[in-house]
């Protein structure tokens, strides 16, 4: 399978007359936009903004990323999602480098929405103040969760991903200006000088664990809560296979934009012939029930043994309960023989001093850490907020509150904010991206 | 210029060995043996110095550390500093003891260093800085240089970091940080998977911490005489949640009277838990605490008595350390009440 990802580097956004990219450019006619937005009747309200770095603007609630992408041969960039069900990680992609559309609550959030600072102290939380924000902020028709902490989002969801193929067109007949190639060989067929390297896997753990339909992530359109673990190609799940849910708190969530930049898939794939032979990815999930998570934990194990894998990094998509899928996981590889490392979070407490996950395994040797959901945060007001402060305190996100005896409300009259990491969008960067780690104090 | 206080033991005040160890606590204004070396390196002055022998802080242990609480109470001091103890294991005990004691009661930093060894470390490492020090007294110099060194962090207000940095026994306490080469989780990952896989030494960067189990309770003999109570993280409260518990990193629990329900109503109770999806649960709040049943096990006689409250909190989120404390404080409540057993349930 082979996959070009081919790159146009945007230095700019811009409101204007056509819908186009240009010399690193991106203009939008906002009234088109819209428009297409709303050919959705569950928008009753939108809008776009852009946010760029450095500004001092404040985004919230954010629920979900995704990248600007189309492909040229017409298949639609979200098999199952934005379009018909075909197969992807073969082919060519054209994807908008250093952007990205965000699904933003016009007025409401959910227990996994997040926040993103584009200034200040507050930008060094989460990648995405380094990225140009394209931002839909929607209101919607689904009344029946407008008041629920855990709402699907699933018209700001899908606004997301289809406004970012609208965008991906501008780029659909354009040469790119990079090409990245992501191609493995089949399993069985590979060079002698490749197939002699260890052999490792993927173990991705998708969150899935919300037992009504939904709110989790999507495999080909597949709610996850209903699928058992796969063996999938990396570049499907760099290619748009995967859609982010609406559960997990957001420091600890895959964003579709980190599915399909996965850069843990992207280090795999640079030591692929040089240091290891990289299978592919065992694509598992989070459960709710013990019996569940420990199905889980023996498809994975067989299939990286009969694959042959020596080795194997284990990621999850959250904290707390799936804590005990992943710690599960690792010790079920290790006791067939697979040498495993696990990319994750921790829970430590506000003062740090909490076990660090929920299930803890003396065969977990080899963990990488990513960040404490539960470090506070205090950040002053920002000029501009896009989207509505006060959800971040008032509609259950789980790094925000309304009332605590000694901290007050997470937003203040005067415009600061005080909340758990926990509501960092993407803060944790459990993908791979994360340069923070956890140290003893 | 701001204040120290130094903890030595008999021997280093150059009292006496062995046969001076029940040496009764003095203070004494000014400099005593490695209060000198102290004095020199620390941004502070050394206004006095404690001397306790090491058996009498081992065998008297409140009245010693009374007595040295009292000391203080008329100095103005801004730091503490014991020892350093080395690899004596008595003299360990006796500076995280006094460090801990001084630390809760005047609230400002204490200090000390001691040989990995030293069974002092295990014991007060998770409450004080305890620094990592040589086996004897040749260290001296190098030992109470790294205790003055992290002092001097402190007293200008200037940051500390972490434990491997600075060179003191990890406590326990885990924060995120920002890596100085920006190497990526992934790359990490990579790398670390690479040298696990070439039986290569690596670097986990969380250590599995022992295990902290509670003991299983022996079986209630008579469950037809028992005294049982409900308890549950699910979340369950009467709908306006009084005790305003929060859905999820809790810091709160409640208990409401039962004695007078059947079973909980839905509509009256409901479950404030963000955790899960809770149509189940608000629907009929027993599923999550079993109220229905347990007043069906009392009217055939399977318990002797359901006791008058339930017990609820959010368990999503919610860490070890308060999970510990409210548990604490409701197996107060249940022991006092005179409580047999608990159905503890969880979601």
């Amino acid at each position: 399978m082979k996959l070009e990802i081919g790159n146009f580097y945007v230095k700019d956004v811009l409101f204007g007359e056509e819908t186009s990219y240009k010399d690193g450019i991106l203009t939008i006619n906002k009234e088109d936009a819209l428009a297409f937005i709303k050919e959705d009747e569950h928008i009753t309200d939108v809008d776009i903004e852009i946010a760029k770095p450095g500004e001092n603007t404040r985004i919230v609630p954010v629920k979900e990323a995704a990248e600007p992408r189309v492909r040229p041969d017409g298949r639609s960039t979200f098999p199952g999602v934005t379009g018909e069900l075909e197969a992807c990680g073969n082919g060519r992609v054209h994807a908008l480098k250093g952007v990205s559309v965000l699904g933003v609550g016009m007025h409401y959030g959910s227990f996994g929405d997040g926040l993103i600072d584009m200034g200040g102290e507050g930008a060094k939380y989460t990648l995405f103040s380094k990225l140009i924000n394209i931002c839909v902020v929607a209101d919607t028709d689904e009344e029946f969760e407008r008041f629920e902490q855990q709402k699907k989002n699933r018209a700001i969801r899908w606004a997301t991903h289809r406004f970012a193929e609208y965008l991906g067109n501008t780029v659909k007949m354009l040469d790119p200006e990079t090409i990245d190639v992501f191609e493995l060989e089949p399993v069985l067929k590979r060079e002698e000088n490749v197939s002699k390297l260890p052999s490792v896997v993927l173990v991705m753990q998708p969150q899935s664990q919300m037992e009504e339909l939904g709110y989790n992530d999507l495999v080909y359109g597949w709610d996850m809560n209903k699928y058992l673990p796969t063996f999938m190609h990396p570049n499907e799940v760099l290619d748009g296979a995967l859609i982010s849910g609406s559960f997990m708190p957001a420091s600890s969530k895959w964003s579709t934009y980190d599915f399909q930049n996965f850069p843990t898939i992207k280090e795999l794939y640079k030591e692929h012939g040089k240091s290891i032979n990289f299978l592919g990815v065992i694509m598992s999930n989070l459960n709710v029930s013990l019996e569940q998570k420990k199905r889980s934990s023996i498809f994975v194990a067989q299939m990286a043994k009969s694959l042959g894998a020596d080795g194997a990094i284990v990621t999850e998509e959250g904290y707390g309960n799936p804590d005990a899928d992943y710690i599960m996981c690792i010790r079920a590889l290790e006791d067939v023989g697979v040498k495993t490392v696990g990319i994750s979070n921790e829970c430590t407490g506000r003062d740090g001093a909490s076990q660090p996950l929920v299930t803890l395994d003396e065969k977990a040797d080899a963990l990488v850490s990513t960040g404490n959901v539960s470090e506070l945060i205090e950040l002053p007001k920002a000029d501009k907020v896009i989207g509505e402060l006060e959800a971040l305190a008032r509609d259950g996100l789980s790094g925000g509150w309304s009332y605590d005896e000694i901290l007050g409300s997470s937003v203040r009259e005067d415009g600061s904010i005080i909340m758990e990491n926990n509501a960092m969008f993407c803060g944790d960067g459990i993908s791979g991206w994360s340069i923070k780690t956890m140290k003893e104090f | 210029m701001k204040k120290a206080v130094h903890y030595i033991n008999q021997f280093f005040a150059g009292i006496g060995g062995e046969e001076m160890a029940d040496y009764k606590p003095e203070i004494r204004e000014g400099l005593v043996g490695p209060s000198l070396a102290l004095n020199s390196m620390i941004d502070a002055e050394v206004t006095h110095t404690i001397i306790c022998g090491d058996n009498f802080m081992g065998t008297h242990t409140d009245e010693a550390v009374e007595e040295i609480l009292k000391f203080l109470e008329g100095i103005d001091f801004d730091i503490f500093i014991a020892g350093p103890a080395f690899n004596a294991g008595r003299y360990g005990v006796a500076c995280g003891t006094i460090c801990k004691a001084v630390k809760e009661k005047f609230n400002v930093e204490a200090i000390t260093s001691m040989n990995e060894e030293n069974p002092g470390v295990d014991m007060f490492k998770k409450d004080i800085y305890i620094f990592k020090g040589g086996k004897s007294a040749a260290k001296l110099r190098d030992d109470v240089k790294k205790m003055a060194d992290f002092a001097n962090k402190i007293l200008n207000g200037k940051k500390t970091g972490s434990a491997d940095e600075e060179g003191f026994f990890e406590r326990g306490i885990r924060s995120q940080v920002w890596i100085d080469d920006k190497k990526t989780a992934a790359r990490r990952g990579v790398e670390m998977l690479i040298k696990k896989l070439n039986n290569e030494e690596f670097v986990t960067e969380l250590p599995i911490p022992k295990q902290d189990r509670v003991d299983i309770a022996h079986p209630i003999k008579d469950l037809s005489k028992a005294n049982i109570a409900l308890v549950t993280t699910g979340g369950i409260v009467p709908v306006e949640n009084p005790d305003r518990i929060q859905s999820a990193s809790a810091t709160r629990w409640g208990k409401y009277d039962i004695s007078n329900l059947e079973r909980l109503e839905s509509g009256v109770y409901k479950t404030i838990h963000a955790g899960f999806d809770p149509a189940a649960a608000d629907a009929d709040p027993n599923v999550i605490l079993p109220l229905d049943v347990m007043k069906e096990y009392l009217r055939e006689g399977k318990i002797g008595k359901l006791h008058k409250y339930f017990y609820s909190t959010v368990g999503t989120g919610t860490t070890q350390k308060e999970a510990s404390r409210m548990g604490k404080e409701i197996v107060e409540e249940l022991k006092k009440d005179k409580v047999d057993g608990v159905i503890l349930v969880s979601t």
